[in-house]
């Protein structure tokens, strides 16, 4: 297992991610600027609030009873007892973070395996595919994404769930029925809207096992597994609370999108300015928007588990009403898990470019319009605009490159007969 | 039921009798006759600055004593007749069950430094309203709407606005007014045995609502000499509302008759407070009453048991008679209290002086000379000041700072209401004394509560029970997080930003600190000495203690209305929005949707035919 950590590479990759951020915990003004920033902190994963919970907590007023508090009850569990300590919370946060890097390392490791026994495709040229990126790559690439560090520095709880899908991920890959499951529970009480994963994590886990019968049982067993661990959890955090008032704090609130602060995703304004009368209406519609794509794209790509993955968390970071650079941080860390497809995508130039362009302008936009005034709310949409659009754009594009990799294995190009003299000039369409 | 009990009833519907307990007793209740009867008064002083305070206040009483045979009627017995009582009031209290109400009127600011402390208990800018109400909690919700909308018809004021975003239950401030006897606790109306009458507070104040002739108007109605008569024929609404400061407001409570509080009247008490700027015009300090009001007190009110007006005349440091009263009282001056704490009061009957002669009630100071710099300075017991920090639409922080001028420690409890769409937290919570950061919060917040806020449904409310150190300055700060709102949401001059009610600090004080009217003659003072052995014993949920008798006031002090600014969407866009999201998200489904129901597949040379094709192959090439 720890192959992967004992290279000298992967200690300077580990040991300058814990240092860089170590470096930065150094300015508390950073910590709480980046906490306080709209694009990084919602209002269900800001620490502020959370620090709020607990000291609501701490003082006998129940947290849930409240409009502050939206993070699930056991994470005030967890930092009950820590919160005082500025220290040990950014430990945490750090640790919690390496963590990741490590199951994304480790999930490479197992993919690699799995892919030395598929058949290689054949390239242009007669070539045989070369193998994807380095376990290190994929932690490296994660580990030092901008995204996730301000997401890291800046307390947001959704790093939490994210380590929870990422280890549901890998224990999926691993083969462990019961922590996966347990781990997307974990995901789905922290966050909600990774109930999604159990689909491709369940995958993931029947993906070696040819007999039909017997995947239909390990899919119920798993189902089974997951629904207790859910229960568990859902159980644990009334003893804790001692109120049910968390389910309708926690996951009404991301539900019915009742706080409108503003942030990267698509809903806060359009629910700001909708018509009361069709409110309720387009609700459903987004959430349901959400969900729908968890089936049709896991019978499609079924073949590639991870992918799948990739492509919920995705879908989830871009559409969920309260969506922060922490989701973005999550998938761009697991793309680079089916890096084999890089080199059928399209848009990369323009998708990277989306992404900077909304980075950059995002804090510009939302200080004109908040402090100085002299802009609107329609600058920063916009700029959530085209954030949206870039993460769409890369969906959409790196969907295609897999299914058109994938068209290249079932049908590498004919060497004899009459389209022969095609050969790796043939035109392929979508029909 | 047993009817042998004595019993007797009261107020707002509900009716009280004596315990169970209590009614196996053989005393005879003496069979006092409580009729109506109506008081009124006017209470004029200049203030240090010059300005004239003047405070109209009209009592009215309606008691009653049943014997045990009409037991049962007695609830509706009490509010079939009226003679001076308003009808409509009684009414409104009839059907809501309500035992105490509270509304006040107010416009300007009170200043407090300059002006000390007003006669009237509400001084916070905007509408006020609080009452007791007598049932259980579901009920008392419905009540409580129902009160308030019938006082916004009754008053044409925005009362109906008060709803469950705005309405809080203080658990340590505005407790009970009324008087309450200790060991005749109230049986419900059909259950005669020792439960108590659940009593709950319900407060809700609108810092935004105006007031005007339109309030006035039905206000005076109330009276049961209208403005025709008596000293309320002063009451010009044009004079009144061009004052620096204007205050109307209605109580109800209820208070014992008796010592053993057997006897119960229901005490319906309407004030109007003024401040008027005398100088504005011409720089003279002198005034008349024709002057401040442009009307005259022709008649005394025939229904009025006593009607007075008395003047709080202003204490000159260094030289006497400075000014001149016309006419002078005929009683004299009645003087009370040495040295600084000297006041001078002259009292004038109405009853007696009207009919004397056939000319109108003529009053006027005059100053000889100029108005003297060296009148006695104020420094009010408990001053506070409440503001906004930060900057910029997206946070913001409040900071509150109480000033104790006593030399001793004041106990005072403080109670903030702020609105949904500030949301606090209070884990940033600090306090400072005297300028450095206090560690140990407990000496000086003795106990808190703290109510969190809930989106769209009600406000967030903080009560504390302090304990201000003598001669010191206790600042609070808090930070808060400004709601984005929806469009609908926004008042339609949204950039004008949203009304944050005062914080009130309810503080006992020790008498005669430069309280308006502390003279011995305000009528309210009289009838809280007449029932000083009941208020020792009186009965009142939630006390934590006693108060100590005589030697403290409690004292509400309000502090200033805030406004807010919070961020504004683009008013226009709703459609643009709509559309462009709905855009954004079609596009996704759409080549999702594509992507999983096509495949690829190669394009046959013999599909190339159409020239279309043909172009594409060349381009490969």
């Amino acid at each position: 297992m720890a192959k992967g950590l004992s290279s000298n590479n992967a200690v300077a990759v580990f040991g300058t991610a814990v240092a860089l951020r170590l470096a930065l915990f150094q300015f508390p003004a950073l910590a709480s600027l980046l906490g306080e920033r709209v694009e990084i902190s919602t209002p269900v994963t800001s620490f502020k609030r959370l620090s709020e919970g607990v000291f609501l907590f701490t003082n006998g007023v129940p947290p849930y009873d409240g409009g502050v508090v939206h993070q699930a009850p056991l994470l005030l569990g967890l930092f009950y007892p820590i919160i005082s300590s500025p220290l040990l919370v950014n430990l945490l946060y750090i640790l919690i973070d390496l963590a990741i890097g490590y199951m994304l390392l480790q999930i490479t490791a197992i993919k690699d395996k799995d892919y030395a026994k598929e058949k290689k495709i054949t390239q242009y040229g007669g070539k045989e595919e070369e193998p994807g990126m380095s376990g290190l790559s994929v932690a490296t690439l994660y580990l030092f994404n901008p995204y996730t560090i301000a997401s890291c520095i800046g307390r947001s709880t959704i790093l939490y769930s994210n380590a929870a899908v990422a280890a549901a991920i890998w224990m999926g890959m691993k083969g462990n029925k019961s922590l996966a499951m347990f781990n997307v529970a974990v995901a789905t009480y922290l966050s909600l809207y990774p109930s999604m994963l159990i689909i491709p994590v369940i995958l993931m886990l029947t993906r070696k096992i040819d007999d039909n019968d017997l995947t239909k049982k390990v899919a119920i067993r798993c189902t089974g597994l997951f629904a207790g661990s859910l229960v568990a959890l859902f159980a644990l955090s009334f003893v804790l609370v001692n109120s049910w008032d968390f389910f309708g704090s926690v996951y009404g609130t991301i539900l019915t999108v009742s706080d409108l602060t503003p942030n990267l995703g698509l809903c806060w304004y359009f629910f700001i300015e909708m018509f009361d009368q069709f409110r309720p209406f387009f609700l459903v519609v987004f959430q349901i928007h959400v969900f729908i794509f968890a089936v049709p794209v896991s019978i499609k790509l079924r073949k590639y588990p991870l992918f799948v993955s990739f492509l919920l968390c995705a879908i989830m970071g871009t559409f969920k009403g309260y969506p922060s650079v922490g989701d973005a941080s999550l998938y761009l860390g697991l793309l680079p898990l089916s890096s084999e497809i890089f080199k059928y995508m399209r848009y990369s130039f323009l998708v990277t470019n989306l992404f900077m362009y909304s980075t950059l302008l995002a804090p510009i936009f939302w200080y004109l319009w908040v402090y100085v005034g002299s802009g609107n709310a329609n600058f920063f949409y916009a700029i959530g605009l085209v954030y949206g659009i870039g993460e769409i754009i890369l969906m959409i594009d790196s969907t295609f490159a897999l299914l058109r990799r994938d068209f290249e294995s079932q049908s590498p190009p004919e060497t004899t007969g009459q389209d022969a003299a095609l050969g790796w000039d043939r035109e392929v369409v979508q029909k | 039921m047993r009817t042998s009990s004595p019993c007797l009833l009261l107020l707002s519907g509900a009716v009280l009798a004596l315990s169970a307990a209590a009614s196996t007793t053989t005393d005879t209740i003496p069979i006092l006759k409580a009729p109506e009867a109506f008081h009124e008064q006017l209470v004029l002083k200049p203030l240090n600055d010059g300005s004239v305070y003047s405070h109209f206040q009209f009592t009215t009483h309606i008691g009653t004593m049943m014997d045990d045979d009409h037991f049962d009627g007695a609830a509706s017995n009490l509010f079939k007749h009226y003679n001076l009582f308003p009808r409509s009031i009684g009414q409104i209290l009839h059907s809501f069950e309500v035992e105490e109400l509270h509304l006040t009127f107010t416009q300007g600011r009170w200043q407090y430094s300059d002006w000390g402390y007003p006669l009237a208990p509400s001084a916070g800018t905007g509408v006020e309203l609080w009452a007791w109400l007598n049932n259980d909690k579901r009920q008392t919700d419905e009540h409580w709407k129902g009160l308030t909308n019938t006082l916004s018809g009754l008053f044409c004021a925005s009362l109906n606005f008060i709803d469950d975003t705005i309405t809080t239950e203080p658990k340590l401030s505005f407790r009970n007014e009324g008087l309450y006897n200790t060991h005749s606790v109230p049986p419900t109306l059909h259950n005669n045995n020792n439960s108590t009458i659940p009593r709950r507070l319900r407060y809700g104040s609108l810092p935004h609502e105006n007031v005007c002739t339109e309030n006035l108007t039905p206000w005076i109605k109330l009276l049961p000499c209208k403005s025709k008569a008596g000293i309320a024929s002063l009451l010009k609404s044009h004079k009144l509302f061009d004052t620096r400061f204007y205050s109307m407001a209605v109580h109800v409570r209820s208070v014992c008759e008796d010592e053993k509080c057997r006897v119960r009247s229901l005490e319906l008490v309407q004030t109007i407070t003024a401040v008027f700027d005398v100088a504005r015009h011409d720089g003279s300090f002198n005034w008349s009453l024709s002057g401040l009001f442009e009307r005259e007190i022709t008649q005394s009110c025939p229904l009025a048991s006593t009607s007075k007006v008395i003047v709080n005349l202003p204490q000159t440091a260094d030289i006497e008679n400075q000014y001149s009263l016309v006419p002078h009282p005929p009683q004299g001056i009645h003087s009370e209290g040495s040295g600084d704490k000297k006041q001078e009061i002259a009292v004038y009957d109405l009853q007696k002086i009207l009919p004397e002669t056939t000319s109108p009630f003529h009053l006027a100071l005059q100053w000889e000379g100029s108005r003297p710099k060296s009148v006695r300075a104020i420094t009010p017991g408990i001053v506070a000041h409440r503001y906004f920090t930060g900057f910029g639409q997206e946070r913001g922080g409040l900071a509150i700072e109480i000033r104790n001028n006593n030399s001793q420690d004041i106990e005072a409890v403080y109670l903030d209401t702020l609105p949904w769409y500030l949301k606090l937290y209070l884990h940033t919570f600090s306090i400072q004394l005297n300028g450095k950061s206090l560690d140990n919060q407990r000496d000086l917040v003795q106990k808190m509560f703290y109510q969190p806020a809930v989106d769209r449904s009600r406000p967030a409310v903080l009560e504390m029970a302090l304990r201000l150190p003598a001669n010191s300055l206790v600042k609070f700060t808090v930070s808060f997080d400004k709601v984005f709102l929806k469009y609908t949401e926004h008042r339609p001059d949204a950039n004008r930003g949203f009304d944050v009610g005062y914080a009130v600090i309810t503080a006992k004080l020790p008498r005669e600190q430069g309280q308006i009217g502390y003279g011995g003659l305000d009528h309210l003072r009289i009838y809280q000495e007449r029932e000083a052995g009941l208020v020792r014993g009186r009965r009142s949920d939630n006390r934590e203690e006693e108060e100590k008798e005589g030697e403290t006031d409690k004292m509400r002090v309000y502090t200033d209305t805030l406004l807010v600014s919070l961020p504004t969407p683009d008013f226009s866009m709703p459609y643009n929005v709509i559309t462009m999201t709905c855009t954004v998200i079609s596009l996704f489904f759409g080549s999702v949707f594509n992507l999983m129901m096509r495949n690829f597949e190669v394009v046959k040379p013999a599909s190339k035919k159409s020239g279309k094709g043909k172009e594409k192959a060349e381009k490969t090439e």
